[in-house]
């Protein structure tokens, strides 16, 4: 398998104190990589590391196959990115602004400019100077100049921080686009999760400075069963019934009164049928999804992983 | 390197700077014919001769273009550190030196040959009206004109390099008021101009701090890829 992006024992150490440590990141090729975790827990850190912006105490960064060093210049050629908020030559104009990234970045096809301002739907903008732009505006502009140049790499932090939920989906679209089409490796950072579940293929999630687990997105939607929960009067004797009647194995009894049955096969109403027959009393019967945010709460909170 | 400094203009609009300048030119060119005027007024010798006009003249130009050096200054780097458009110019594949580098080229390149424009120009107009209206009792010599040629080179060479000395100031707290006021220190301190005297006539002591000047340069270079931003 082939990693776009590896980190090994990424350390940073702001006065004394860990902002980011041991982390092992590994980012596959052409996958969109979800770096998930609560406001604070190091992940513009991490991200301003990879972009050598921010030099690690210690640990290496592999990205493109090369290590991360102080003169590593070309490997940015290939990357575009937004960190924490993007920031502006505010005197400038779009097009202005998208002209110069382009005069840095060593890339010339100025026709891409309107063709990118059309993506993020900015279009009619292009003579506005940036200072009169509202933050989700400012967003727009920040990917159209994170994504002008074509780079093999986009990190993008909060990409969707101050945007409507209109544009939220549509820059949504627009990643995933980016990422089928153009074969883009993006590596996303966000807080919430409702985002990052819609895109990811891989999530990440960080909390304070450790990377708890690193798991793709197939594989727990897979462990994330659904359920029947049934409230019973006597809980004992109906998982009794459960077991000798109905031959069913997997299914937890939570306490006294109710009982999760996790066997996909039995339905609500057979469950229900045996029940009654043998005098149980049912108060509530539910068929439950113990959702993502379910899964990710657990592992923010509690921090133990068992995916 | 040339492309860079291009980009570095084009970004700030730099073109206003020289449109700035002119005013600047004017500004001085009145403060000369006033300090002649008064002086008049006063009976008392102001500008005696072309010899004391020139050097008022270049004194002015230098103090003048080093506290905008540290107006450049401020806008191309303390600037971007303190509204963190650096992080935007460090994602560049340019090295961090090179960018810097081409920052302090503009700042010493513009204070350079805007002070020796300056001097020509104001040099050249107030020569002109004061020998048409008899302003100055002295007569202009080509000889004194040559002698002050080179004085003026070395002064504005000097000078460039002085006028990086706010950058160590300013970069401690990325404050664009400490810039420019200790610019303004500098300048009052060297250029002051006491009974026809000034510190810049010790010719030690604008080569010493021209020299301070560049060694502030090279330290903000040095460091600057090991840093986070």
């Amino acid at each position: 398998m082939t990693y776009l992006v590896k980190t090994n024992q990424l350390t940073k150490v702001y006065d004394g104190k860990e902002v980011v440590s041991a982390v092992n990141m590994n980012v596959k090729k052409g996958e969109i990589y979800g770096f998930l975790g609560p406001n604070g827990a190091g992940k513009t850190t991490v991200m301003k590391m990879l972009t050598n912006l921010t030099k690690p105490t210690s640990g290496d960064i592999e990205i493109f196959g090369e290590k991360l060093s102080n003169q590593s210049y070309e490997i940015l050629k290939r990357m575009g990115t937004i960190i924490e908020y993007p920031i502006f030559y505010e005197k400038l104009t779009a097009k202005e602004t998208l002209e110069l990234h382009c005069d840095y970045m060593g890339y010339y096809d100025k026709k891409e400019i309107t063709h990118v301002l059309n993506l993020v739907k900015l279009s009619n903008t292009e003579d506005k100077r940036v200072k009169d732009f509202s933050l989700g505006m400012k967003q727009r502009l920040g990917i159209a100049r994170a994504i002008i140049t074509k780079p093999e790499l986009l990190i993008l932090d909060e990409p969707i921080n101050g945007l409507d939920p209109i544009g939220i989906k549509e820059l949504r679209e627009l990643f995933k686009m980016l990422c089928k089409e153009y074969g883009i490796t993006i590596i996303i950072s966000s807080h919430i999760l409702g985002e990052i579940e819609q895109l990811a293929d891989t999530i990440g999630v960080i909390k304070n400075g450790r990377l708890i687990t690193e798991v793709a997105m197939d594989s727990i939607s897979r462990n994330q069963a659904d359920y029947i929960e049934v409230i019973v009067n006597d809980g004992k004797k109906a998982a009794f019934i459960i077991e000798s009647e109905l031959k069913i194995a997997n299914f937890k009894l939570m306490d006294d009164n109710s009982i999760r049955i996790y066997d996909s096969t039995v339905s609500q109403q057979s469950l229900t049928r045996a029940l009654i027959e043998h005098d149980v009393e049912i108060e509530e019967i539910s068929k439950k999804t113990s959702s993502l945010e379910d899964y990710f709460l657990k592992l923010i909170n509690g921090g133990v992983v068992h995916a | 390197m040339l492309n860079l400094m291009r980009l570095e203009m084009k970004k700030y609009h730099l073109g206003s700077y020289v449109k700035n300048a002119v005013i600047a030119n004017l500004v001085i060119l009145g403060l000369m014919f006033m300090i002649l005027f008064i002086s008049k007024i006063e009976g008392d010798p102001g500008l005696e001769n072309y010899e004391v006009a020139l050097s008022v003249i270049d004194s002015f130009v230098r103090a003048v273009f080093i506290i905008f050096a540290a107006t450049l200054i401020a806008k191309l780097i303390i600037g971007e550190y303190k509204f963190k458009t650096i992080t935007l110019a460090f994602m560049y594949p340019i090295s961090r030196k090179k960018l810097i580098a081409a920052k302090l080229a503009i700042v010493m390149l513009f204070t350079f040959s805007m002070i020796i424009i300056s001097n020509a120009i104001i040099t050249t107009i107030f020569c002109i009206v004061s020998d048409r209206f008899e302003l100055i009792p002295d007569v202009l010599s080509n000889s004194l004109i040559i002698q002050h040629i080179p004085s003026v080179f070395m002064n504005a060479i000097a000078a460039s390099g002085i006028a990086l000395i706010p950058l160590y100031f300013g970069m401690r707290k990325y404050s664009i008021p400490t810039t420019i006021i200790s610019s303004i220190f500098i300048v009052a301190v060297t250029s002051s101009n006491t009974g026809n005297f000034t510190l810049n006539d010790i010719i030690i002591i604008p080569i010493t701090l021209a020299i301070i000047g560049l060694g502030i340069a090279y330290l903000a270079i040095r460091n600057v890829e090991k840093v986070d931003v």
